[in-house]
C-alpha cells in the first residue's frame, strides 16, 4: 500500500519504506496516484507562544484544504498533535488550547469526510516517558519532532491501527421489507399489489435491490428483519416477477412479530458476527429509534423520505460502511479482473457490421400472454405508450380483464441483452383476427425487435390456423414514425382516410414470417 | 557467533543502505544511497548497537566506514 504523508518534520523513518513524503509543510502537491494518504504535524519547535499557536492553528486550513482536493474514497488517515518538548512560561494553556484546536478539527474533519479516520498520537507516546519521545539531538541534525528510537514501535503501532481500520468496515446489512425494499405493505397489498418494477416508485425500489444484491456480491451479508408472515415473504420471493432479493440472496432472516432488537441478536449469534458489524435499514422511525437505544452499537442510518432518493441513500451506505479503507491487494486483483472483462468488452465491440453488433447483443426475446401479474403492466402500458404506438388506444385493467375474458389474445414481451433485462417492454392485443393495439417501449427500438416480434405473433396465429390477419394506424401528433410500419412488415393497405389512418391486411399463408436468427425468442 | 566490530558495522551499512554488495571502502561519495536519511538512521543503529553516544560534529565527520569504525573504537574502547 503505497501511502502518502504530508509532514512538517523528518518522519521517514516511522513508515513504510513503499510510503511517499511531501516536502517540509508543503501541501502543493497532492499526488493521486497514492493508495491512501497520511497527515502527521508535529508540533513545531519556537518559544514565542503566540507564533506557535498561530502556526498550529494554521494547520488546521492546511489540512482542510488538502481534504478537499482529494478522492473521497482513499483512506486519510490524520494523526493529532502531542506537545512533546515545550516549556511553559505560564499556565501552558494557551499553547494546549491551540493544540486542542487543531485536535478538535481532525475530529470534526473524520465527523464530515467518510474515508478520514483519526489517529491519537497520545495512545502511541503515553507508553513512553516524556524524554524518550522528544530528543534534542534528533531535532537538530534531522529536524525529527519525534525520538528516531521509537521507530520501530511506532510503526507496529501504525500498522495495527491500520489494521483495525479496515475492520470497521460493516459486515452485515440488516433489511426490513415493506417500504423499505418495495414500496407498500406485503400484508396489505399482497405478492402482486406490492410497488416493485414498473413505474415510479416500483422502479426505484426495483433499482435499490438491484444496489443491494450488487453489495451481496462485494462481500456484505444480506439479512431481513421484518414483521410480516413468512409464508407472505416467501410467497413473495418466489412470486413477485419483480423480485431481485430473494430466499437465496439472505444469509439468514427473522420474519416475525417479535421485536426487531431481541431478532437482531438472534441475527448476530445464528451468523456469529458482532453486533457492531451490523448496519440496521428501515424505512420506520420508531424501529430505527428502538435499534439505536436497544443496541447502541448496531449502526442505524436515517432512511430516505422518498423513494428517488434511494440511489443517494445506497452512495452513503456504500461511502460510509462498506467501502471505506478496504483497498486490499484482493480488491486490487477485483479491480484488475474488472479491467480485463472492461477490455474483453471492448474488443467485442469492433463490429464489421450492424447485423455483427446486433447478433453481439444477445438478444433474448420473451412472449408471453397475459396473466394476472402483468395486467397492471399492460394497462400502463397503454396508458402512457406515445411513439410506438399503432393505435394508441387507452385501456384500464378491467378492460384488459374484459378483453381477456372474452377471447381477446394478449401477449406481452419481455426484452434482455447482454447488458441487461429491461423487462416487459411491448405487447399486442388481438381481437379474432384484428390487432386491435401493437406497442413497444421506446427503449428497445432501433434493433429491428418490434419486426421480429410481430412476425413471431404472425407465425403463431398462423400455427394455430389463421388465415389472415389486420390491423390499422391511427395517426396522432407522436406516432408518426410508426406510419409504414405494417407495410415494412409486408402487410397490404386496403384503405387509407384523408385524416392519414390506414387499414391494412396479410395474408398469412404467403407472408414472410422469417426471423433473422440473432434473436433468441421463447414463448411461454 | 560474534562478529568483529568491523563485521557489525558492515552489515549495519548493508541494512540501513539497502545494498548487498558494499565493503570496507564503502562512503558517503562513492553510494548514492548514502544520503541525508540513510545517516541519520545510521546514527541510531550504530548508538543503538554499540551502546554508544554519537555527538552532532561527530555525525557530520561520519561519511566513511573508515570513519565509522574509529568512531566506534574511540567510544567503546
Amino acid at each position: 500500500m503505497r501511502y502518502f504523508v504530508f509532514r512538517n518534520n523528518t518522519v521517514e523513518r516511522f513508515f513504510p519504506k513503499e510510503y511517499s513524503f511531501s516536502g517540509y509543510d508543503d501541501i502543493s502537491l497532492i499526488p493521486e496516484e497514492a493508495d491512501g494518504y497520511v497527515w502527521f504535524y508535529q508540533l513545531p519547535v519556537k518559544y514565542d507562544m503566540e507564533a506557535l499557536c498561530d502556526e498550529v492553528r494554521g494547520y488546521i486550513q492546511k489540512l482542510e484544504l488538502v481534504l478537499s482536493q482529494v478522492s473521497s474514497s482513499k483512506p486519510f488517515v490524520v494523526l493529532t498533535m502531542d506537545d512533546g518538548y515545550s516549556v511553559p512560561m505560564t499556565s501552558g494553556v494557551v499553547l494546549l488550547s491551540a493544540i486542542a484546536d487543531y485536535n478538535a478539527s481532525i475530529a470534526r474533519a473524520e465527523q464530515g469526510r467518510p474515508n478520514v479516520k483519526l489517529l491519537d498520537i497520545r495512545e502511541f507516546t503515553r507508553q513512553f516517558a516524556a524524554s524518550e519521545v522528544f530528543d534534542w539531538k534528533f531535532w537538530f541534525i534531522s529536524q525529527m519532532g519525534m525520538n528516531p528510537r521509537l521507530s520501530k514501535p511506532f510503526s507496529e503501532w501504525f500498522s495495527h491501527k491500520l489494521e483495525q481500520i479496515a475492520l470497521k468496515r460493516k459486515k452485515c446489512l440488516v433489511l426490513d421489507l415493506d417500504n423499505t425494499l418495495w414500496g407498500g405493505v406485503l400484508g396489505e397489498d399482497g405478492v402482486d399489489g406490492i410497488k416493485l418494477g414498473g413505474d415510479y416508485p416500483g422502479k426505484a425500489y426495483h433499482l435499490f435491490q438491484e444496489a443491494l444484491e450488487e453489495l451481496g456480491k462485494n462481500g456484505v451479508i444480506l439479512t431481513v428483519c421484518s414483521k410480516n408472515n413468512e409464508s407472505d415473504v416467501l410467497e413473495a420471493w418466489n412470486k413477485n416477477p419483480f423480485m431481485v432479493l430473494k430466499k437465496d440472496h439472505f444469509a439468514a432472516w427473522r420474519i416475525n412479530w417479535t421485536d426487531k432488537a431481541t431478532n437482531i441478536r438472534e441475527l448476530a449469534d445464528e451468523l456469529n458476527i458482532g453486533l457492531d458489524s451490523f448496519v440496521f435499514v428501515d424505512d420506520n422511525p420508531v424501529e430505527r429509534e428502538l435499534i439505536r437505544q436497544a443496541l447502541p452499537r448496531v449502526e442505524v442510518p436515517e432512511f430516505p423520505d422518498q423513494p428517488y432518493e434511494l440511489p443517494i441513500f445506497v452512495k452513503s451506505l456504500v461511502e460510509k460502511y462498506f467501502r471505506v479503507y478496504s483497498v486490499t491487494s484482493e480488491d486490487k486483483l477485483k479491480t484488475e479482473q474488472y479491467k480485463a472483462n472492461a477490455q474483453r468488452t471492448q474488443s467485442q465491440r469492433e463490429f464489421v457490421d450492424f447485423e455483427s453488433f446486433l447478433r453481439s447483443l444477445d438478444i433474448r426475446l420473451k412472449i408471453e400472454p397475459a396473466n394476472e401479474f402483468t395486467i397492471p403492466r399492460i394497462a400502463q402500458m397503454t396508458q402512457k405508450t406515445n411513439q410506438f404506438n399503432l393505435t394508441t388506444k387507452r385501456y384500464t385493467e378491467s378492460d384488459i380483464r374484459g378483453f381477456i375474458e372474452t377471447g381477446w389474445k394478449i401477449w406481452t414481451l419481455s426484452v434482455a441483452d447482454r447488458f441487461g433485462d429491461s423487462g416487459i417492454t411491448g405487447l399486442v392485443m388481438l381481437n379474432g383476427e384484428e390487432i386491435d393495439s401493437l406497442l413497444l417501449s421506446c427503449r428497445i427500438l432501433g434493433k429491428g425487435i418490434e419486426v421480429a416480434f410481430l412476425k413471431r405473433i404472425l407465425a403463431l396465429l398462423k400455427g394455430e390456423g389463421s388465415k389472415s390477419v389486420f390491423a390499422e394506424y391511427l395517426p396522432t401528433a407522436k406516432n408518426s414514425q410508426v406510419k409504414d410500419f405494417y407495410e415494412r412488415c409486408g402487410f397490404i393497405c386496403i384503405d387509407e382516410q384523408p385524416n392519414g389512418s390506414k387499414r391494412y391486411s396479410l395474408d398469412l399463408k404467403s407472408a414472410d414470417l422469417e426471423i433473422a436468427d440473432y434473436y433468441n425468442i421463447t414463448i411461454k | 557467533m560474534t562478529d568483529t566490530m568491523e563485521e557489525k558495522i558492515l552489515i549495519i551499512l548493508k541494512s540501513v543502505l539497502g545494498v548487498e554488495g558494499i565493503d570496507f571502502t564503502v562512503s558517503q561519495e562513492n553510494c548514492e544511497q548514502w544520503d541525508s536519511l540513510a545517516q541519520l538512521n545510521l546514527v541510531v543503529e550504530l548508538e543503538d548497537a554499540f551502546d554508544i553516544t554519537l555527538e552532532p560534529e561527530e555525525i557530520g565527520e561520519m561519511k566513511s566506514f573508515e570513519v565509522i569504525l574509529r568512531l566506534v573504537k574511540e567510544k567503546v574502547g
